[in-house]
This record gives C-alpha cells, sequence and structure tokens, in this order.
C-alpha cells in the first residue's frame, strides 16, 4: 500500500499537464491578452504598433491585426488559436482580422465569468452555438445585394474600400485610394488573382499621388543602344542562358595545343550564341525578356536587329509578365510555330520619382494594371501596400459575393438583439450563456466608442435603444468622426457581408474550440545535444 | 470629452516623440546659411563634414524606430526635391514638439493626426497661392535660387561660381517643355586638386578612366573615332575551361606567334575601320589588354582606355553617340563615334580624360557671369545640337571639400530641377514659412473644437523655420521673428530675415537688394507634406511589440 502513496510518474522529465480549471484559466488568460493587445487597433481611430525585430533592428509600424499577431512570439495555446483564426480570416477575405480577435476574446472573456458563475463548459458551448446560428440569421435578412444595378454596386464597392481604409494609415487620402482600389479590383472583372494587381512602391512624393497605371511595370533597365520603345509589341518570354551554352558536366574542358585552336574555339563558341540568337530572332518577335542576364554579344545582335531586350528580370517579374502579356516562358527555342508570345501595345521608359522603370501599356490580357504607391517612408510605403491590399482582397472577394452590410457596430448591434431576443425566449441556465454571447458581439461598437476616445457606455446603450425601436434605428451605427448614433446608409459605411459572416462564424467556433478544452499537455522541449 | 487611455500607450508616444525631437535637434544647428557643420566619424575611421541634412542623418547610426523614421524621412525629401533635407526634419521635430503638448492637454491623437492633415492642405493652398511662377528662360531667377540653396552650405562662398554651373547643366538638358529631367545624365567627377574655383562644366564627355601609355600610345588624338568595345585584346580564351597542351619547344614558338597573329589581325582590324581611341569595357574573365596588344595599338597610333565599367556604357554611348561593340566580327565603321578631339587633361594633379570639341583659346568655360545659350557655347559634341549628358569635373584640395562639393554640387542640381518640374519660386529666408504660420492662425479661426486648436498650435510649430534660421545666425529669434509677424501682419508678405545683414527686411524679393532669396516652391510643398505624414503616423503610435 505504501507504494500508492508515491507519485506515480507518467510524463517524461519536463514534459507537464494543466487540467481542469488551471486549463481552462490559462487558456482564457492567453487568449484576453492577445484581445486586450490588438483591441486598440480596431476600427478608424484604432492606433499603431511598431513592431521591432530583435535582431537587426527591422521595423515596421502597422494597424493590420494580421500582420501584428504573425510577428508576435506567443507560448499559449489558446494565444495561437486567436493567431490561427486571424490568419485564416486574412487568406479568405483579407480584411476583418482584428475584428475577429478581438471577438473571439470578447467571448471567452464572458464565458470566464460564466464558469465563475458555476456553468458547465459544455452548456456554454451549447448557447454559443445556438447564439451564432441566430446572429448569422440575423445578419443574412438585412444583408443586400446590388450586383444588378451597376451604379449603385459600384457605389457599394467604393462604400466597402472606404470603410475598410478608413482604419488605416491611408484614412486621410481614403477617398483617393478607394476609387484606385475600385478602379483596380473591376479591372480583374471577377477574378480574384491578385496577382494581376501589382503594387510598386517608390519612396518620395505624396501618398495622393499614388496612382493607377494601366499597364504593366517593370522595374528594370531597356539594354543599351536597342529601341527605348516599341508598339504592337511581340514579347518573347525566356529563362534561358544567354552568357554562353556551357556543357555542363563537372571538369569537361578544351585539350588544344596551340593558340589559334583556342581561338577557333572562341570564335565557335560566338557562332554558337549567334545561331541561338538567330533561332530567336525567327519568331518574329520585338521585344526579349530574359530571367537570366544578356550578355553583350547577343544583346548587341539583337538590338542591330531591332529588338528590345529587357535582361535580368527576375522569378516574380518573368511570371507576372507572363501572366499579363498571355506570353508563356520559354526555354527551347527550336520551334518558334509553338511558343506563345506576349503582346502589348506599347512598351516604353517612364521616369517616377528617381527611377527609370519600363512600362508595358495594353497588354493582351487587359485585366492587369500596376498601382505606383509614394510616401515619405519605407514604414508609410509598406503600411500603405498592406491597407490597399486588404482593400482589394475584400473588394475582389465582394465582386464575387455581392452582398453587403453595414458596419460602425451597425450589425454587431443588430445581430446582439437577435440573440438577446432569443435569450428571452430560451428557458434554462442556456440562456445566460446566449446573453453573453450578445454581451460580447456588443464589445466591438464598445472598443470601436473606446478607441475613438469616446463615452463608449452612453454610445452604445443608446444604440442598442435605436436598434430595439425598430424601424429605420436598425440602420444605426456608430459616427465616430462626429462622435454619436447615425444612420449608417447616410455616411456610407458599409462593409462586405461574407467578411462580417466570417468574422462572427470563426470567433465562436475558435471561442468553442477553447472552451472545450479541459487539459493541456505540454510536451518536453527536444534536447539539443552539443557534442 | 476627456482622451484618457492606460499609463502604457501615453509613454511610448511620448518616448517616440523624445526620440524624434532629438534626431531633430541634433541637425537643428546645421539650418540656414550661417548654420554650423558636423564632423562625422564614421566606423571605419572615415571622416565626413557635411551640412547636408540627408548625409549627416544617413551616416548617423540611430536605433529608435521613431527616429529611423526621420531619418527615411529626410531621405524621402532628398529624393522629392533634393534640397530641404534638414528643414523637413527640423519641421517634423517642431510638430511633433507641439503635438506632445497637444496630447497633454487631453487630445486624442487620431484628432491631433486628423487636425494635422488639415492643417497641411491648407498649408499647401496658401504656399500655392504665394509662389511666383517663372519662365524657364528667366536664367536670373534660376541663379537666385541656386545661389540660395548654396548659400547654406560650407563652399557657400564660392556660390557664385557653382550656382550657374548647376542651372547651365540641367538647363542644357531640359528643352523647353519638359517637366523632368534625370540628373543621371548629369556626371558630376570628383578630383583632389587644386581648389573649388577649378570646378567646370566641361564640354564633352569627362572619363575618370586614365589612357594606358604603357606602350607610350598617344595621349591626344584630333578628329577622333572612337569605339567602344566590349571585348579584349588578348589571348583568346573560351568561356569552357581549358588547357594547351606543349609537347616540345617548338610548339612553344608556335603558341606565341599565333598569339602575335592574332592580335596583330584584330588591331589591323580596328585600324581599317578607321577607328582611332578605343573604350574596352572591363572584363573580370581576362586582361582586357595585354601588353603586346597595347604595343601593336600605339604602333598604329590608337588611343587605348581601357577599365570602362558595365554600368557606364549607356552612359558614354548616349554621350558620344557610339554603338557598343560586343565581337571583332561586328567592328564596323557605322558603329563609331567622332568627336574633334579626344584628349587626357592634366591639371593640378588630377588626370582625366575629355572627348569633345576642340577648345579654342585658354580656359574650357571661365565660370560663366551670364550664360551663355547653349548652341553658341558650341561645347557640345559634333554632329549632335543639344547635348544629351553633362560632364562636371569637381576640384577642391582634399577629399572632404571634394565630397562636400559634390553634395553641394547634387542639392543645386536639384532645386534647379524642381524648377523644371514646376517654374514657381517662393521667397526664403522664412518669410514663406512666417507667411504661412501668419495665414494658418487666421484660418484656425474659422475651425471647429480640436481642429482649430491644433492648427493654431501647428501655426506656431511652423515658425520654428525661421527661428532656427535667426538664432544660429547668431540674432536675437524672439526679436526677429516678432518683428517679421509684425511686418507680415502689415502686409508685407515677402519679408523675411536677411542673414548677411542680420536684420528682417520688408522685401527678400527687392530687385534692388543684393540678395534676393528664393528657393523652389515645390522644395517647400513638400518638406510640409512630406513632415506633416511622417509626424501623423508617429502619432498613431501607441505600442511597440518585439518580434523575432
Amino acid at each position: 500500500m505504501a507504494a500508492s502513496l508515491l507519485p506515480v510518474k507518467i510524463f517524461a522529465d519536463e514534459a507537464t499537464e494543466e487540467r481542469a480549471e488551471n486549463a481552462r484559466l490559462s487558456s482564457f488568460v492567453g487568449a484576453i491578452a492577445v484581445g486586450e493587445m490588438i483591441k486598440t487597433t480596431l476600427g478608424p481611430k484604432g492606433m499603431d504598433k511598431v513592431l521591432q525585430s530583435a535582431r537587426g533592428g527591422d521595423i515596421q509600424v502597422t494597424n493590420d491585426g494580421a500582420t501584428i499577431l504573425k510577428s508576435i512570439p506567443v507560448d499559449n495555446p489558446a494565444a495561437k488559436v486567436l493567431i490561427d483564426i486571424s490568419k485564416v480570416q486574412d487568406d479568405e477575405v483579407g480584411d476583418g482580422t482584428t475584428s475577429v480577435c478581438v471577438l473571439g476574446a470578447a467571448l471567452l472573456e464572458e464565458a470566464e465569468q460564466l464558469t465563475k458563475q458555476k456553468l458547465h463548459p459544455q452548456t456554454i458551448c451549447d448557447g454559443y452555438r445556438r447564439a451564432s446560428a441566430v446572429a448569422l440569421k440575423a445578419l443574412e435578412d438585412v444583408a443586400i445585394d446590388n450586383s444588378g444595378d451597376k451604379i449603385k454596386f459600384k457605389k457599394d464597392l467604393l462604400n466597402i474600400a472606404r470603410t475598410t481604409l478608413s482604419s488605416k494609415v491611408l484614412a486621410g487620402d481614403r477617398e483617393h485610394f478607394a476609387s484606385l482600389a475600385v478602379e483596380a479590383v473591376l479591372r480583374l472583372q471577377g477574378s480574384t488573382e491578385l496577382e494581376r494587381i501589382q503594387i510598386l512602391k517608390k519612396p518620395g512624393g505624396r501618398l495622393p499621388d499614388s496612382y493607377l497605371d494601366n499597364g504593366f511595370l517593370l522595374d528594370k533597365k531597356i539594354a543599351t543602344n536597342s529601341p527605348k520603345s516599341v508598339t504592337n509589341a511581340k514579347i518573347l518570354i525566356a529563362n534561358t542562358p544567354m552568357d554562353t551554352d556551357k556543357v555542363k558536366v563537372f571538369g569537361a574542358r578544351f585539350r588544344v595545343d596551340s593558340t589559334g585552336k583556342l581561338a577557333e574555339l572562341e570564335r565557335a563558341e560566338r557562332e554558337k550564341m549567334k545561331a541561338k540568337v538567330n533561332k530567336i530572332k525567327e519568331f518574329g518577335i520585338t521585344c526579349f525578356i530574359n530571367r537570366q542576364l544578356v550578355y553583350n554579344w547577343p544583346e548587341q545582335l539583337m538590338s542591330e536587329a531591332g529588338i528590345m531586350v529587357i535582361e535580368h528580370a527576375d522569378f516574380e517579374g518573368v511570371e507576372r509578365l507572363s501572366l499579363v502579356t498571355g506570353g508563356e516562358i520559354t526555354s527551347s527555342f527550336d520551334h518558334p510555330e509553338m511558343a506563345k508570345l506576349g503582346e502589348c501595345e506599347l512598351i516604353e521608359e517612364v521616369m517616377i520619382g528617381e527611377d527609370k522603370l519600363i512600362r508595358f501599356s495594353g497588354p493582351k490580357a487587359g485585366q492587369a494594371c500596376s498601382i505606383v504607391l509614394r510616401g515619405a517612408t519605407q514604414q508609410l510605403l509598406d503600411e500603405a501596400e498592406r491597407s490597399l491590399h486588404d482593400a482589394l482582397c475584400v473588394l475582389s472577394q465582394t465582386v464575387r459575393s455581392s452582398r453587403t452590410v453595414l458596419g460602425g457596430g451597425c450589425s454587431e448591434s443588430l445581430m446582439a438583439n437577435a440573440v438577446d431576443n432569443l435569450a428571452r425566449e430560451t428557458p434554462g441556465k442556456v440562456s445566460m450563456a446566449i446573453e453573453s454571447f450578445a454581451k460580447a458581439l456588443r464589445q466591438i461598437p464598445t472598443i470601436l466608442a473606446d478607441n475613438a476616445g469616446l463615452d463608449s457606455s452612453d454610445l452604445v446603450s443608446r444604440l442598442r435603444a435605436m436598434h430595439h425601436s425598430g424601424g429605420d434605428g436598425v440602420y444605426c451605427g456608430l459616427d465616430l468622426d462626429a462622435g454619436e448614433v447615425r444612420d449608417m446608409r447616410e455616411i456610407g459605411v458599409t462593409e462586405s457581408y461574407k467578411l462580417k459572416r466570417q468574422v462572427v462564424a470563426s470567433a465562436a467556433e475558435a471561442a468553442e474550440m477553447i472552451l472545450r478544452v479541459d487539459d493541456i499537455l505540454r510536451a518536453a522541449p527536444r534536447k539539443r545535444d552539443r557534442h | 470629452m476627456q482622451f484618457k487611455d492606460r499609463e502604457k500607450p501615453d509613454q511610448i508616444r511620448i518616448s517616440n516623440i523624445v526620440a524624434a525631437k532629438a534626431v531633430a535637434d541634433a541637425v537643428r544647428t546645421s539650418l540656414g546659411p550661417k548654420g554650423m557643420d558636423k564632423m562625422i566619424l564614421k566606423s571605419d575611421k572615415d571622416v565626413v563634414i557635411s551640412n547636408d541634412g540627408a548625409t549627416i542623418l544617413k551616416h548617423m547610426s540611430v536605433l529608435h524606430p521613431v527616429a529611423r523614421m526621420l531619418v527615411d524621412l529626410s531621405a524621402a525629401q532628398d529624393v522629392e526635391a533634393g534640397d530641404g533635407t534638414t528643414t523637413v526634419v527640423v519641421l517634423a521635430g517642431s510638430l511633433l514638439g507641439a503635438a506632445e503638448n497637444l496630447l497633454k492637454k487631453g487630445i486624442h491623437p487620431t484628432a491631433i493626426a486628423e487636425a494635422l492633415m488639415t492643417t497641411a492642405t491648407n498649408a499647401t493652398e496658401i504656399l500655392e497661392s504665394m509662389g511666383k511662377s517663372i519662365e524657364m528662360n528667366d536664367t536670373a531667377s534660376l541663379l537666385q535660387a541656386a545661389q540660395t540653396s548654396l548659400s547654406s552650405k560650407v563652399v557657400s562662398q564660392y556660390s557664385s561660381l557653382l550656382a550657374p554651373l548647376a542651372v547651365e547643366a540641367v538647363m542644357a538638358l531640359a528643352p523647353p517643355g519638359t517637366t523632368n529631367v534625370d540628373l543621371r545624365d548629369i556626371r558630376v567627377v570628383k578630383k583632389v586638386g587644386g581648389t573649388i574655383e577649378d570646378t567646370k562644366l566641361v564640354p564633352g564627355l569627362v572619363l575618370t578612366q586614365n589612357v594606358s601609355k604603357s606602350a607610350n600610345g598617344p595621349t591626344r588624338v584630333e578628329k577622333a573615332k572612337i569605339a567602344m568595345i566590349q571585348f579584349q585584346l588578348s589571348p583568346p580564351k573560351p568561356d569552357m575551361e581549358n588547357q594547351v597542351i606543349v609537347n616540345d619547344y617548338h610548339q612553344m614558338d608556335k603558341i606565341l606567334k599565333e598569339e602575335r597573329a592574332y592580335l596583330l589581325d584584330m588591331v589591323k582590324r580596328i585600324k581599317k575601320t578607321g577607328c582611332n581611341v578605343l573604350l574596352i569595357q572591363k572584363s573580370i574573365l581576362r586582361d582586357a589588354v595585354t601588353d603586346l596588344s597595347l604595343h601593336f595599338l600605339s604602333k598604329v597610333k590608337i588611343m587605348v582606355i581601357k577599365n570602362m565599367e558595365r554600368d557606364e556604357v549607356d552612359f558614354i554611348c548616349k554621350s558620344t553617340g557610339c554603338k557598343p561593340i560586343a565581337d571583332i566580327e561586328s567592328f564596323t565603321e557605322d558603329k563609331l563615334a567622332t568627336a574633334e578631339v579626344v584628349e587626357e587633361i592634366n591639371e593640378d594633379g588630377a588626370r582625366y580624360v575629355r572627348i569633345g570639341n576642340k577648345i579654342i583659346g585658354s580656359a574650357v568655360t571661365d565660370a560663366p557671369k551670364d550664360i551663355v545659350p547653349r548652341s553658341t557655347s558650341g561645347s557640345t559634341l559634333s554632329g549632335s545640337a543639344s547635348p544629351k549628358t553633362v560632364c562636371i569635373v569637381v576640384r577642391g584640395s582634399n577629399e572632404s571639400t571634394v565630397s562636400e562639393a559634390e553634395r553641394s554640387i547634387h542639392d543645386a542640381l536639384c532645386v534647379t530641377r524642381c524648377l523644371v518640374k514646376k517654374p514657381s519660386l517662393i521667397c526664403g529666408g522664412g518669410a514663406s514659412e512666417i507667411e504661412l504660420s501668419v495665414n494658418l492662425r487666421k484660418r484656425a479661426l474659422t475651425q471647429l473644437s480640436a481642429t482649430a486648436f491644433c492648427m493654431a498650435a501647428f501655426a506656431d510649430a511652423i515658425e520654428t523655420i525661421p527661428f532656427t534660421l535667426a538664432e544660429n545666425a547668431g540674432l536675437n529669434p524672439i526679436r526677429v521673428v516678432t518683428e517679421l509677424r509684425n511686418m507680415h501682419a502689415e502686409g508685407y508678405q515677402n519679408a523675411g530675415i536677411n542673414v548677411k545683414r542680420g536684420t528682417a527686411v520688408k522685401d527678400m524679393w527687392d530687385p534692388t537688394e543684393t540678395h534676393t532669396v528664393v528657393q523652389p516652391l515645390l522644395v517647400s510643398l513638400s518638406a510640409i507634406e512630406l513632415a506633416s505624414e511622417t509626424v501623423r503616423m508617429v502619432l498613431k503610435i501607441d505600442d511597440l511589440v518585439g518580434t523575432r
């Protein structure tokens, strides 16, 4: 019997286990800490964070939830789950990354209170599940689809872009960037291939100097002496060595017994290259773009033939060009009839700031375009790119599934009211969990108001009353500039339905997942042997 | 509507502002014509002496993230306008200082940021209305702008020499109707020796490389036919590895003979086209020329200049009009360029090669007192009416002087280019800033709530520029600035500080004055816009997160 009093060792050294209350507590603490950290970045008056990397001291200034969460090192399973849902949100919709994380954390915060009141986690889960179903139903009911009416739809898109951008660094010039983003996305004609929109960052100038270029811009140089502008270009995009076709066998070498023979060999090499160039010429091209270097000799030969030569276009450049101009990347030149050439109306050099770039205007696959961003500092440009990317993501998603809902805390408030009604009708303990769900939803307008330095308790309760009164009240949200409750339709605060839906659904799912945890097992860290 | 937040964001904000102000303070004393220079000791023990804000900040190794943003800001101004790099940082520091006070009053940072944007838009409006547009052939005004830019540099006493140089160089490349000039078409060559007074605009193309003289080749060629070659005049060497196997003594003789024949053949072919100046691109794989080929070339009186960089080729071809030749087979006459003379110039211990027209008389261009129209100065390469490139040779008694002179010329070039981009001038010497501040204060009265408050504060902050100018000049800043305010209130829009005379004057533009201080509108515009953009970004930061 004495043996049973000794602790039985089940786990390996350093492996740990946290049980029941402890496990739950550590989940709550982790999730709430993450939510707390990024909640100040939410909304149009949200603040930015400086991310400073431990080595190198590189800095980023950002307002983008996904970017912040991606960069911070965490060692808490629940926090990791929240970071993951934010990542998924980024991949799926591109925006709302902060909202999803904040809502998840709010749900868990409420759950913590409920567990203190001796509610079983499973009961809470049940309540959350019912509540989220009702919330999503309510959201779907108010979603409007304007895709039939082109003018209205474009206005919707502009509103969405403006709403997304208003929380970012581009807020000051949101009109400009909103129309820029909408135009770019409409050019894609329903495709979500955002790679076709190229974003170029050039320091100098101001944000409003940024513009949409209808062509494709390549940050490379045209070779000396080849024509600097080509109209109705036929483009061959190649990935081939243009220095010399070396026999790539290790140790291969010529053995000769005189300098004359060496000279002959050198000549032969030159002739071989000339032959290759001649083959390329047979394609009937006017522009040759190579991913690798083009040496002087082939460059001269092609220039003489009136072919524009662009060397050393890197991987990304070549792939994009192939996408944009409709040409295929070619590596062998024996069958000119089989190759697909790219086409575009005009290739020319343009000067942006201090740099010269090559512009391909009027490409065959006409959907492509470039956005040139100008701004004071590299950090500003990086952040502007992230913001614009978010807007583009949301817009391209909206073009696909065109339903929209109102922002500014309006949708959340609406859902919260629907959930409240459900709570009133539901008997039993579950109703407490349902009520908590509504409270968590109201956290979003609360944080929005808090971040703007407004009296959140007053505003949110007024918002709730408006929604409860029904009628036009259900279109009310927070106007954070004026600091009052207003009809969101008037100031055009619109968000994508898909985005909102995704935020509520994945936050609820994540919260449920974390709630169901009652045991955290940590594997022993792998030992590092030093020999 | 009191703004209260947690403790941490407040501290972060304050620490950011402190860091930014520290950077601004570091360059503050170098603002203006009486500004002082900084000596920077680089980690490799090199010394840089400069008055140029962008240069100073670039060499300062700052760590704080916000301080780094200010360094970037200065670099951006350098790209955009090329001048005003100190101004922009001082301005940003001062705006942040104003923001700090506003934060203490309990105004929400985003409200301040938005007010700042309104202020910036108003400021650009005011500045634009102050701008006086000029014609591009108004060289006097161009010269004044360039001189203003140079007056704050180490080389300020030579501004009467350098300013015309810069203006002439840019104007040569800007035929009427152009809106931008690529400064890369202006080659600035630094050569230590002589004094800054020897700095000149050299007609034609200047090469920093020397003529190869080891085989007694010519160093001056008249009626030159120039070829730019990208192959080498050395024993053959295929791209693949190779080995020459020698079995006996006779074979060795044969190898040597063949090598001679090979080189001789190439030289003959070159000579046949009439070429007498050879520029050879550098190769990392093999020798450009050997003693033997040099010997042959000198025999046929061909001048050889080797070690051309590959990225130089474009510039050389553009200026001379020759085409690069990559293989002896394609060495034909039509690829050659012609010039009246190619000569190695040797003066005051500096050697460089000049390709261009013959110069009649003694000097190249004696510091032009007034600018001669391009066509009559005739310093282009023969055959082309307007030059595509310009060369400036900067001289000075030591390395740091030459470098600083080069930077100053760059600034002057940029200023002139600004005028090509946007031909409009405003008054310098703090006049535009005071006018801006006076007007902003007026406009603030029409605004409501926090915006009005912030705008007034920012209007005060802009006054830091004339304040600092006066301070650096050893004047009583309070007196000068208030005096100026009075003058502006009385309607003297162009009243500013005449630093040389040490007083406030009513009209910086007075043609009877010896020193009219004017600067391109674009410089001031971009300084205001870039500074406010950066400050807005700094204000919106509320946390510093360490990442992996």
